[in-house]
């Protein structure tokens, strides 16, 4: 492999998401966000709730058509959803029909083709065991706990074999005890497996125990990028001594700081608006 | 420790099995068995299964009651005694059919046998029956000669009271003839008569009014029949009915069987043989061949004859369970893969909308002549037809007589059950979850994977709530269809009552209805089992 591409693992550029408004110009939910991720790396995508960073991530996915811009994975240009960008959603999306193992099986059976099934069985196996799960391979989704069912969301992504994972904030849904336990598991497969890997999240310290590199959105619409933070910390990680780190407290600054930005910039648009509004200004206001 | 485990798993078990066959009444009951809070076990169970027990027997009784007061031309409204009664005589008919058809499959010994049993059956039964004709006989003249007495004071009271209205109707007569007279004279006015036969017109109403409350009185003492001469006239009969039945098994078992009915045609192709050995002229060789053949013909075709059912109440059942089924699986048949293609695919939705809402509305019996008129079509020789003709060699099926009725019939029933099962499948399969299509997109499961992994399970429970509506619809209307087109089944057993019109018509009606019902609940009872064994979010799934 060149050094360009993974270097340029996977080239986000110019990605623009915009819904048709029937009573006027599209309305652009995400524009020409932009973003280059080194093979290997993890990197955070933090922003406001409802700021589009889930968008980006169903479009890289491919399970929301792009309507601008260009994705590429390792030099190739990408459309629709596949199995070389598998997805952890917020919600397990497990089916209840299926046994854990099962429910594993299914992607690996789409990933290895030619696999004998007894090979496959391994492969849900190991990634079982990794997850913590050995117990529980012939257990149906509502016997387990929430918690448990994301492992098994985890396993069944990280089965595939995946070119790129992406997490639609995991550990939504999760109580912190559950989540800091999972975010150790998955760094630790990730240690291992090196998969490149994008992060959606809402959690400052999440973001910054996670990733290599955070990327803030600005508010929407027309959310794009806003600031690109550097996470300089060795792995694997230790979350104790991340906490302690002198410059934790810098990042976890820097990340707020920008976060109230956003939520003060959007006060001063409405702001704006009003006063706009007030002097019976017919002029448009510009979102 | 572990006993008490092991109890605790049983009870479980128990509780789980009762849920999960949907008769949660019973949940109580188990727990007080196993002793769980007693108190509250047994609250529940006075809320929930002795009050609507006491319910029922309240309506029970208010059946008993009020069924007698109610006088159609069919008789009298059957009690629910009389309707037990009607399902005891059925039932017996039914076993009765059962001896005559072994008898005459019977041979050999094992017939000699059995002629020998029903002969003694025979002899005490005709004893018993003589018996009971003669207590009737009794029972009879000594009912004749209460009624006779009854009656008496009665009679004499009307003759009386029309000999004395006689008089007096004379009496005015006269007496009007003479004020007529008076008037001539100008003693009386003509107002003054036309008062009096005015009079005399109301008091010939009222006397004809007397008479006619005794003459009803009369006409009930007559047509009353006390309870210990009906019993005894039941009795009688029955025991007549009975060796009348024992008389045709000893028929099906001697000249009526089939082995001798083709021994004797075999003898008579021996002795035509016989008579072909001795044949000198080629008229009377050829003659003496062709009975030869002809009666070797005819002995394998009785060796193959059944017994001739006449059809019974069990029988009807078993065949119209039978035609539904087939209704019902022809129905899931189409509807599953329709529903499946309209749920996937808005355009064949938006194509089949317009069929579905046409048809979906039309009744049973314009499907069943139109099907009458198709199917009919197919099979222009039904006795003939290979289909029949292998639907009849099967083992248990062959019984039930499968001819084009049946066909048509379970056509109906597929008709008019394929809509809800259509229906429901399409919405199961156009709301699974977005979720779970998200994950066939990831990991591009191709259409059949997509079809038996993801949206065939997610649609499931609808899918059989569908068919479970679908089932309860087919089977109300198969009955109407039996009716209507004299198909074998409950529906024609119901009909033929019906134009009977023998004193158990209205019995074996309400007998029916009741077993109709049963039949239907208990199908119902097998869907929702079903539905809830494949329901994914319920405990069931594991069971």
């Amino acid at each position: 492999m060149s050094k360009n591409t993974s270097n340029r693992y996977v080239e986000i550029s110019n990605l623009t998401k915009a819904y048709p408004n029937p009573f006027g110009r599209d309305i652009e939910v995400v524009k020409d966000f932009n973003m280059i991720l080194k093979k290997g790396e993890i990197v955070s995508v933090i922003g406001h709730s409802g700021c589009g960073k889930s968008t980006v991530l169903t479009m890289v996915a491919g399970l929301n058509p792009i309507s601008a811009g260009e994705l590429a994975v390792e030099g190739k240009q990408i459309s629709g959803p596949g199995p070389d960008r598998s997805v952890v959603f917020q919600s397990p999306c497990l089916l209840p029909w299926m046994t854990t193992l099962e429910n594993v099986m299914l992607g690996v059976k789409q990933c290895y083709p030619h696999g004998t099934r007894k090979q496959r069985r391994q492969i849900c196996e190991h990634y079982l065991n990794l997850v913590g799960l050995a117990d529980s391979m012939h257990k149906y989704p509502r016997e387990m706990s929430g918690g448990m069912q994301q492992r098994v969301g985890i396993a069944r992504a990280i089965a595939l074999k995946p070119q790129v994972l992406l997490l639609d904030e995991p550990f939504g849904r999760l109580d912190s005890l559950t989540r800091m336990d999972l975010q150790d598991t998955i760094l630790e497969i990730l240690d291992r497996e090196k998969i490149t890997t994008m992060v959606i999240t809402h959690d400052v310290d999440e973001a910054i125990y996670m990733s290599d590199r955070i990327c803030m959105m600005t508010n929407g619409p027309e959310a794009t990028v806003g600031q690109i933070l550097e996470v300089p910390f060795a792995r694997p990680r230790v979350r104790a001594d991340v906490l302690d780190h002198p410059r934790y407290y810098d990042f976890r600054f820097a990340l707020i700081a920008f976060l109230e930005k956003q939520e003060h910039s959007k006060d001063a648009h409405i702001q704006a608006v009003h006063e706009k509004l007030q002097q019976g200004s017919e002029e448009p206001v510009s979102a | 420790m572990s006993e008490q485990t092991r109890i605790e798993k049983i009870k479980y078990g128990l509780l789980k099995t009762i849920d999960v066959s949907g008769f949660k009444v019973f949940d109580p009951v188990v727990r007080l068995i196993f002793g769980e809070e007693p108190q509250k076990q047994v609250k529940d169970i006075t809320r929930f299964m002795l009050m609507p027990i006491v319910f029922v027997c309240c309506c029970l009784v208010a059946w008993n009651f009020i069924a007698p007061r109610h006088k159609t031309k069919s008789g009298e409204v059957p009690t629910p005694a009389q309707v037990w009664n009607a399902l005891t005589i059925n039932d017996t008919l039914y076993d009765r059919e059962n001896e005559k058809e072994s008898d005459f499959a019977l041979s050999d010994d094992q017939r000699e046998a059995k002629i020998e049993e029903v002969k003694t059956l025979i002899e005490t039964k005709e004893s018993e029956s003589t018996k009971l004709k003669e207590e009737l006989a009794t029972i009879e003249a000594s009912a004749k000669q209460k009624k006779a007495e009854a009656l008496a004071p009665l009679q004499a009271e009307y003759s009386e009271l029309k000999t004395t209205h006689k008089e007096a109707r004379a009496k005015r007569k006269i007496e009007a003839e003479s004020l007529a007279e008076a008037v001539t004279k100008k003693k009386a006015t003509t107002e003054e008569l036309l008062t009096f036969l005015r009079d005399s017109s109301r008091l010939k109403e009222d006397e004809k009014e007397k008479e006619q409350i005794i003459k009803d009185q009369i006409a009930e003492i007559n047509n009353e029949k006390p309870k210990s001469l009906q019993a005894a006239q039941m009795a009688s009969d029955s025991a007549a009915t009975e060796v009348q039945h024992l008389k045709k098994r000893l028929d099906y078992l001697s000249s009526g069987n089939r082995s001798l009915k083709v021994a004797k045609a075999k003898d008579s192709a021996s002795s035509a043989l016989t008579e072909l050995e001795s044949a000198k002229s080629p008229a009377e060789i050829l003659a003496a061949a062709n009975t030869v053949v002809k009666n070797e013909e005819r002995a394998s075709k009785i060796a193959k004859q059944e017994y001739p059912r006449a059809s019974t109440i069990w029988f009807q059942m078993w065949r119209s369970l039978f035609t539904v089924f087939i209704g019902f699986v022809l129905a899931a048949v189409v509807a599953i893969p329709i529903g499946i293609m309209c749920g996937l695919n808005r355009v064949a939705m938006a194509c089949l909308t317009p069929i579905i809402s046409i048809f979906k509305p039309v009744s049973p019996v314009v499907w069943l002549l139109i099907f009458q008129i198709v199917v009919g079509a197919f099979f222009p020789n039904p006795e003939t037809h290979p289909f029949f003709v292998f639907l009849n060699s099967l083992p248990i099926i062959g019984r039930l007589n499968a001819n084009p009725a049946l066909i048509f019939s379970a056509c109906t029933v597929a008709m008019c059950a394929l809509w809800p099962a259509l229906v429901n499948t399409a919405l199961g399969v156009s709301s699974v979850e977005k979720d779970h299509m998200n994950v066939a997109k990831v990991l591009r499961l191709g259409l059949w994977s997509r079809l038996t992994k993801i949206i065939i399970p997610s649609s499931l429970p609808l899918m059989f709530a569908g068919l479970r509506i679908s089932l309860g619809v087919g089977w109300m209307v198969l009955i109407a269809a039996e009716a209507l087109s004299s198909s074998e089944g409950l529906g024609k057993f119901v009909w033929d009552e019906y134009q009977n019109g023998s004193s158990l018509t209205f019995s074996n009606i309400l007998l029916a209805c009741f077993v109709i019902g049963i039949i239907g609940f208990i199908l119902d009872r097998i869907m929702i089992v079903l539905q809830r064994a494949v329901s994914f979010d319920d405990g069931a799934a594991t069971v």
